[in-house]
């Protein structure tokens, strides 16, 4: 039966949802149309992931009603969910390390043949099918786990579309992606409209929704605030609805011209797989961008400066002190630190509380005798966490429990908080909100204001231009183009990029 | 030659590879050490021997696959002997002991699994105390001494000391076809793919809409009924319910299960690795014993040999990462 195209494919009534001492979400509406994308945005912490969790059948909503073409619905299990034609691409990448692509994809429903027996062979056929339906170059018989974040994103959206799913919902897919693949992504859900499916865009990123989106819903503090077409819209109108205010410059500038001394340098720096023969310095009170196509190497960079990987040869010295290669520890000690472009694996400890993930690089600066300084620690974390305006119900409560821009923001403040000499920050605010983003920029534009380095990953363009004084470009592992920002372009970065 | 350098590559690739190597090493080994390992009869009655903990490992490694542990077959191998013989006693029928049997075990893998898979309690010390508190309920029962079978069913002796076609012993050949039929479950249907999905990323496999509780407590279930099997060849073999009969066996089976390649932490895994774990343990134990090594050293020997090759696993595993 074919239904009209139009009408509300799902409409979420008055939902209520909290934890223990937030309250996440409080009367919200939601209502969805096939073949029309609804973007959802909001703060971090503004209750998006819950509303997508309880529509996917994760947590149970505590108020409200759901209705699916006009019936209500119970959405107990993610079962439940999918069955009702609901798929979730969630925020953090979801799939099984150990299993293929094809197998992954076919999660929900092996195919099986009359016997019973998967039919690996049709399963591997259909994955690969779906791929080259979609234009996406992934090898179906690769492994999860030996896939960069970007293709097991890839492989988590396939995934929406091999089930016949009348509802498809994407948490910041993009977050991962390179231009490239979010304009395939973006043919896609105009695919998925043309098929009359209802798509829920959740992104921090505004000019997708000006591209992407027919409606918008803008959600703060758990509370519905306005749904509004699209074109209702300005990105001040956006960002007032999503924080209540407006942002007057997204990059501030407060600090003054670098100085000469050089605490970082690094020279002829390769490694076994990627780099090759990379040179650079950077100087007190300086934000040295990188720019780089995925797999140009720049995470690999980013591992190799601040001692966490080995390196094959070349030399890399902090304030003037060699680093031993593959070494945290003097890494640290002499003031280097790495925040992380994969904050679920490299980065978070899931099930310790949100201070003692802040505090962990930092805790000999609070300790007297060898004892930790409970009240210091604490003062100082609580610090953070107003300057960031991380949102959590405590400081004791497992970081799980906070929502994705938070846990970054707890991240971030864990090398703010140690002290360092040079920063190494890798795709930094990937998952923020703009609000928190604008705060990031004024920190990273005061710590080089106070006297540090800044090296900073990035494939947000406006962000380089926003924020470097000089920046270096990378291709198949090594540095293609230094120059300062003055004289930097997008067309100058890509071309150097691409090189 | 390229012919085969390919051959050890597919032998090195799949994770099966060098533990067929290593258990050819152990053949060769001693067969040019013992002149009486090679034969018929030696080799048979090491696959007789090693059968029991295949079964058990069956089940054992299936468990593990699933991101839990169950440690309780030892005791579970001699608890069911008790229902096994007090039944055929009373009956005379080896149907409805096995049945005995078979329903002790399957109590006990309820309650493993609800326990461990429904209220979350953490596995290994859920089946630690069924472990103890069986073995304790055995001592009880027996008051310490075995029960003989008294009903002297022919077909009884046969399962466990009978040889197909006069040669390979029974169990050897139930514990081959249980090992193919559920490597074939494991690698080829759904469920199995379900098993390794809840070991590999429990949130992963509930997003997909799998009942992970469900799978987990259904790795308990046919890990205690596979022990139960194991625990009435024994019975049959020993021709009584002995009240020892089993002690530390769950040591060996995880070990070998381990030495096998399964992972403790879940969805890694394959039964044949286990099954090649278990012969290499069970002719390493053969050859030494024909060495008259005493036992001390064998010990010493199979425990450097187990940190040995999974220390060699870990190290591949972090060459590739
Ligand atoms: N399992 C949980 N237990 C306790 N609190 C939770 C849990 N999940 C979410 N929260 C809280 O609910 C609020 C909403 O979180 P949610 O993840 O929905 O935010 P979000 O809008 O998706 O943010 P982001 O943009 O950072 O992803 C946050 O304050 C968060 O700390
Ligand atoms: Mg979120």
């Amino acid at each position: 039966m074919l239904s009209d195209p139009h009408s509300p494919a799902l409409a979420m009534q008055g939902i209520g949802k909290q934890f223990p001492g937030v309250v996440a979400l409080a009367d919200v509406d939601l209502t969805l149309t096939g073949g029309q994308v609804h973007a959802l945005i909001g703060e971090n912490g503004a209750g998006k992931s819950t509303l997508i969790k309880i529509l996917a059948g994760v947590y149970q909503k505590d108020s409200g009603s759901i209705r699916i073409g006009g019936v209500e619905a119970e959405l107990r299990t993610p079962r439940d969910a999918l069955r009702l034609g609901i798929k979730v691409v969630f925020q953090e990448i979801a799939l099984i390390p150990e299993f293929t692509v094809a197998e992954n994809i076919f999660l929900e429903r092996h195919p099986v043949n009359r016997i019973g027996s998967i039919a690996w062979g049709k399963l591997r056929a259909d994955a690969k099918a779906l791929f080259d339906r979609l234009g996406f170059a992934v090898d179906p018989g690769a492994r999860a786990r030996d896939l960069p974040i970007s293709t097991q994103q890839m492989v988590e959206i396939a995934r929406a579309l091999a089930h016949e799913a009348r509802i498809v919902v994407m948490d910041e897919p993009t977050s991962s992606l390179t231009p490239k693949e979010v304009a395939l992504l973006f043919t896609v859900i105009r695919r998925l409209k043309s098929l009359g499916i209802a798509v829920v865009y959740v992104s921090h990123k505004l000019d997708e929704i000006f591209e992407i989106a027919d409606t918008v819903t803008v959600l703060r503090d758990g509370r519905h605030i306005s749904t509004k077409p699209v074109a209702a819209h300005t990105q001040d109108s956006l960002i007032q609805d999503m924080i209540g205010r407006r942002i007057e410059f997204l990059f501030p500038r407060a600090r003054g011209p670098a100085r000469s001394d050089v605490l970082l340098s690094v020279r002829g720096l390769s490694t076994k797989d990627k780099l090759r023969d990379v040179s650079f310095e950077v100087r007190a009170g300086e934000v040295f961008g990188f720019f780089g196509l995925l797999g140009a190497g720049r995470t690999e960079l980013a591992k190799a400066i601040v001692g966490f990987d080995p390196i094959r040869s070349g030399e890399i010295a902090i304030g003037g002190q060699p680093l031993r290669p593959h070494d945290t520890r003097t890494g640290v000690a002499l003031g280097i630190g790495l925040l992380t472009e994969d904050r679920k694996t490299e980065g978070l400890m899931l099930e310790q509380s949100v201070q003692h993930n802040m505090s962990l690089a930092a805790l000999g600066g609070f300790a007297v005798a060898g004892f930790v300084q409970e009240a210091r620690e604490r003062s100082a974390v609580q610090g953070f966490v107003d300057r960031l305006r991380v949102r959590t119900p405590g400081l004791d409560r497992p970081i799980r429990d906070l929502s994705g821009g938070n846990q970054q923001k707890v991240l971030l403040s864990r090398w703010l908080l140690r002290g360092l000499k040079v920063i190494v920050v890798d795709e930094p605010t990937r998952g923020i909100d703009v609000g928190a983003k604008s705060e990031i920029f004024a920190l990273i534009d005061r710590l080089a204001g106070e006297g540090h380095a800044v090296v900073m990953m990035t494939s947000e363009m406006p962000e380089l231009l926003g924020l470097s004084d000089r920046i270096a470009v990378m291709a198949n592992g090594r540095i293609t183009a230094t120059m300062p920002r003055a004289d930097a372009t997008q067309e100058g970065l890509l071309s150097a990029a691409i090189a | 030659m390229p012919q085969s350098r390919n051959l050890l590559r597919v032998l090195t690739r799949r994770s099966e590879g060098p533990l067929l190597l290593c258990l050819l090493a152990v053949i060769g080994f001693f067969a040019l050490a013992s002149d009486t390992f090679l034969s018929v009869r030696n080799i048979t009655n090491v696959l007789g021997q090693a059968s029991l903990a295949m079964m058990a490992g069956i089940g054992v490694a299936i468990v593990f696959i699933s991101g839990e542990v169950d440690v309780s077959c030892g005791s579970l191998l001699a608890a069911v002997a008790i229902p096994l013989i007090v039944v055929m006693n009373a009956t005379n029928s080896l149907a409805l002991g096995i049945a005995a049997a078979l329903a002790l075990g399957g109590v006990v893998g309820v309650v493993n699994g609800f326990l461990a898979a429904y209220l979350r309690i953490n596995s290994l010390i859920v089946t630690l105390g069924t472990l103890f508190v069986l073995r304790g309920g055995v001592y009880l029962y027996t008051g310490q001494t075995a029960i003989p079978d008294d009903a002297g069913l022919e077909s009884f002796f046969q399962l466990g000391n009978g040889r197909l076609a006069g040669v390979l012993p029974y169990p050897a050949v139930a514990a081959l076809v249980l090992l193919l039929v559920f490597a074939y479950v494991m690698g080829h249907r759904p469920f199995g793919r379900h098993v390794f999905a809840a070991g590999g990323n429990p949130d992963v496999a509930r997003l997909a809409g799998y009942d992970v509780p469900r799978i987990k407590f259904a790795g308990f279930v046919v890990s205690a009924l596979l022990a139960t099997c194991a625990g009435i060849m024994l019975a049959s073999r020993l021709g009584s319910a002995v009240h020892v009969a089993g002690l530390g066996f769950e040591f060996q089976v995880v070990a070998a299960v381990v030495l096998g390649g399964v992972s403790l932490s879940g969805g890694v895994g394959s039964l044949f690795g286990m099954a090649l774990g278990v012969l290499i343990l069970s002719f390493l134990a053969n050859g030494l014993g024909m060495l008259d090594l005493a036992t001390e050293w064998q010990l010493v020997v199979t425990g450097a040999i187990i940190i040995a090759a999974v220390s060699f696993d870990e190290f591949k595993r972090r060459q590739k990462l």
